[in-house]
C-alpha cells in the first residue's frame, strides 16, 4: 500500500506542480516564446553578427571582415540611393495615407447605411496582395493600353510613361500603395473617432462651431495618440517596400526605384550571393527605421501633451 | 451629419446641409468608383481575347468572352500547385498560430507568475522588429535545418505572432475575474479552463485573429520567396509575381491568375467583413 501510493502521489503532485497557474503558465507561453526566439530573436543576432563577415550562401570563403561592410556602404552609391528612394517612397506614402485615412474616417464616422457600405468597399483593396494590385496597376498605367493614360490624354495631356518614366515611378507606386492601404487607417483612425464623447460635439455644435472646427480642434485632439501609431506603423512599413516595386518596376528604370530591402535582397539572394554584406544594409537600414520610429513617437507624444 | 440635418429648424442651414451631404454622396461615390474600378475591369478583361484586351483606346467591354485565358494560366505555370501550397502554407499557419498566440495570451492576461512583465514587454518588443531586419539569418537557419522548400519551413517561423498574442491578451483581460475561480472550484484543471470555457468565450477574437493571420500569409510575397526556391513549392503571390516578370507579353493569363489568387478572400471577405474589420482595427489599439 505504502509504496503504490507514494508512485501515485508523485505523479499527482507532478500535475499538481503544473496545473498551479504560477507554473502552468509557462507551459501555455512554451510554444510562442520558443518560436519567437529561434526564428526571430536569434535571426535578429545573426544580422548584427553577419555584418562583420564575409559570408555567402555557398558558405565558402568566410571569414570575418570586422567594419569593412559598413564601410564598402558608404562607397557603394548603389546601396545609398535605394535608402534615399525609400526614404522618398515613405515620404510620398506615409503622409497621403494617414491624411487620406483619417478624413475618409471622419467623413464616414456616423453608421448610416451608405456609410457602411462606403467603408466596406474602401476596405476591399487591403485584403488583396501587393502582387495581385501590382500586376493591376501595370496594366491601367500601361501607356498602350491602360485607362490612366487613356484619361489624361483625353484631358490633352500627353500620355506619360508612368512606372517606366524615372521621375514617375515613384509616385505612381506611391499612390498605388495609398489606393490599397489607405483603408487599414481608415478603419484605425474610425475606432478612435467613434470612442470620442457624443457631447464633446454637442457642446461645440451649442457654441456654434462648423464641421471643419470641430474637426481640427476636437477630432484631431482626441485621436492623436492614434494618429501617432498610424505614422509610426506606416512608417515602418514604408521604410520596408518591397513587393509593389518588384512586381511593378522590379527597381528600374536604371534602378531608380529600387529600395533599400530590394537592394538587400539582390544582394543576398542573387549572384554574388553576398549575405554578410547584404546584412550589414540591412542593419543600417534598421538603425534608419528604429531612429525615425522612435522620433515620430516623441514627437507625438510631444503634440498629445500639447494637445491636452 | 444627416440626422443632425433634420434635426436643425432653420431652413437655410437645412438646405446648406443637404446640399453638402449630397455632394459629400457624390464625391464618395468617386472615391467607390475609384476603388472598385480596377477590380471590375480586371475581372472583365480576365474574360477577354488578348486582342481585345490591347485595344487602345481602351474598352470595358468586349463583344466576345471566352476562357482562354483561365485555360492557357493553368497550362502555362503550375497554378494548382501554388494553390495547394497557399492553402497549406496560409492554412496551417493561420490554425496553429490562433492556438499558440491564445495559450500565451491568456497566460499573459490572467495567471500570475514570475517573469510576467519580462515576458510581456518580450513579446511587445518583437512585435515592432520588422521582417527584412532578420530575413537573411532566418534563411541560413532554416537552410541549416535542411527545412527550404518544405511546407514546415514555411509554417514553423511563422506559427506564432506578437500581433495575435497582444490582440488575444487584451481580450481575455477584458473577462470576469471570478470566471476561473468557478471552474476550478468545480475541479476544471489549467487546460480544461482555456479549452472549454476562455476559447468558446473568445470566438469572435479568434476569427478576426484568423482572417488577419490568414489574409497577411495568403498575400506575403518576400516571405515565401525567400524560403522557397522551387517552383513545386511557391505560393501564389511569389508564383505570380515571378511569371509577371516572364511572361508580361501576354496580358490575359496574368489577370486571370490575379483573379484567382485573389478570389478566396473576396469570397471569405464578403462572409466575414465585420472580422477582416475587426483585425485591423484591433492592430491600431494601444493600451
Amino acid at each position: 500500500m505504502e509504496t503504490l501510493d507514494t508512485s501515485t502521489s508523485k505523479k499527482r503532485s507532478f500535475f499538481q506542480f503544473w496545473n498551479q497557474p504560477k507554473h502552468a503558465a509557462y507551459l501555455f507561453m512554451a510554444p510562442s516564446i520558443i518560436v519567437l526566439l529561434l526564428f526571430m530573436v536569434i535571426p535578429l543576432l545573426g544580422t548584427l553578427g553577419l555584418s562583420f563577415f564575409n559570408i555567402n550562401i555557398f558558405f565558402t570563403n568566410t571569414k570575418f571582415v570586422g567594419w569593412d561592410n559598413f564601410v564598402r556602404f558608404f562607397s557603394d552609391q548603389r546601396a545609398i540611393n535605394s535608402m534615399w528612394h525609400t526614404l522618398y517612397f515613405t515620404l510620398l506614402e506615409t503622409p497621403t495615407q494617414v491624411i487620406l485615412g483619417t478624413v475618409a474616417a471622419a467623413a464616414l464616422s456616423q453608421g448610416s447605411l451608405f456609410n457602411r457600405f462606403t467603408r466596406s468597399v474602401f476596405y476591399v483593396p487591403v485584403i488583396c496582395s501587393l502582387t495581385s494590385i501590382g500586376i493591376i496597376f501595370s496594366m491601367l498605367l500601361d501607356p498602350n493600353i491602360g485607362w490612366i493614360p487613356y484619361f489624361l490624354h483625353q484631358f490633352g495631356m500627353s500620355t506619360p510613361q508612368f512606372f517606366r518614366d524615372a521621375h514617375l515611378a515613384m509616385p505612381s507606386i506611391a499612390f498605388m500603395t495609398v489606393w490599397k492601404n489607405f483603408g487599414v487607417t481608415m478603419t484605425i483612425m474610425l475606432t478612435a473617432i467613434q470612442a470620442i464623447s457624443p457631447s464633446l460635439y454637442e457642446s461645440a455644435e451649442m457654441d456654434g462651431a462648423t464641421k471643419r472646427q470641430q474637426f481640427f480642434h476636437i477630432t484631431i485632439p482626441q485621436i492623436i495618440p492614434s494618429l501617432g501609431f498610424c505614422v509610426m506603423t506606416n512608417l515602418i512599413g514604408s521604410m520596408q517596400v518591397f513587393d509593389q516595386i518588384y512586381v511593378t518596376t522590379a527597381g528600374g528604370p536604371e534602378f531608380k526605384t529600387e529600395s533599400a530591402v530590394q537592394y538587400i535582397y539582390s544582394r543576398g539572394f542573387s549572384a554574388p550571393y553576398e549575405l554578410g554584406y547584404a546584412s550589414s544594409v540591412a542593419t543600417i537600414l534598421f538603425i534608419i527605421i528604429a531612429v525615425l520610429a522612435v522620433s515620430s513617437n516623441m514627437y507625438m507624444s510631444h503634440k498629445e501633451k500639447q494637445m491636452k | 451629419m444627416e440626422a443632425q440635418a433634420t434635426t436643425t429648424k432653420k431652413n437655410g442651414y437645412h438646405k446648406a446641409q443637404l446640399v453638402r451631404s449630397i455632394l459629400f454622396k457624390v464625391l464618395m461615390l468617386i472615391v467607390i468608383v475609384i476603388v472598385l474600378f480596377p477590380f471590375i475591369w480586371l475581372l472583365i478583361s480576365s474574360f477577354k481575347f488578348e486582342k481585345d484586351i490591347i485595344t487602345y483606346p481602351p474598352h470595358i467591354f468586349s463583344s466576345k468572352y471566352t476562357f482562354e485565358n483561365y485555360i492557357k494560366v493553368w497550362d502555362t505555370i503550375p497554378l494548382m500547385q501554388y494553390i495547394k501550397n497557399t492553402v497549406i502554407f496560409a492554412g496551417a499557419t493561420m490554425i496553429i498560430s490562433v492556438v499558440l498566440d491564445s495559450m500565451t495570451g491568456y497566460a499573459l492576461a490572467r495567471m500570475q507568475f514570475r517573469g510576467k512583465t519580462f515576458f510581456y514587454y518580450f513579446v511587445m518588443t518583437t512585435m515592432m522588429i520588422p521582417f527584412m531586419v532578420y530575413m537573411i539569418p532566418l534563411f541560413i537557419e532554416i537552410n541549416k535545418l535542411n527545412m527550404l522548400d518544405t511546407y514546415a519551413g514555411l509554417i514553423i517561423p511563422r506559427a506564432t505572432t506578437a500581433f495575435g498574442i497582444f490582440m488575444m491578451r487584451s481580450y481575455f483581460v477584458g473577462l470576469p475575474r471570478d470566471l476561473e475561480e468557478a471552474a476550478r472550484i468545480d475541479g476544471l484543471n489549467e487546460f480544461g479552463i482555456f479549452t472549454k470555457i476562455m476559447m468558446p468565450l473568445a470566438k469572435p477574437s479568434l476569427m478576426a485573429l484568423a482572417v488577419f493571420t490568414l489574409t497577411n500569409n495568403w498575400n506575403d510575397l518576400l516571405y515565401p520567396l525567400i524560403l522557397t526556391s522551387t517552383s513545386d513549392m511557391r505560393t501564389l503571390p511569389a508564383g505570380l509575381a515571378l511569371f509577371t516578370g516572364q511572361h508580361i507579353s501576354f496580358y490575359g493569363p496574368v489577370m486571370a491568375g490575379a483573379v484567382i489568387s485573389m478570389l478566396p478572400l473576396f469570397v471569405i471577405y464578403i462572409f466575414a467583413q465585420k472580422y477582416f474589420v475587426q483585425g485591423t482595427a484591433m492592430s491600431g489599439m494601444k493600451e
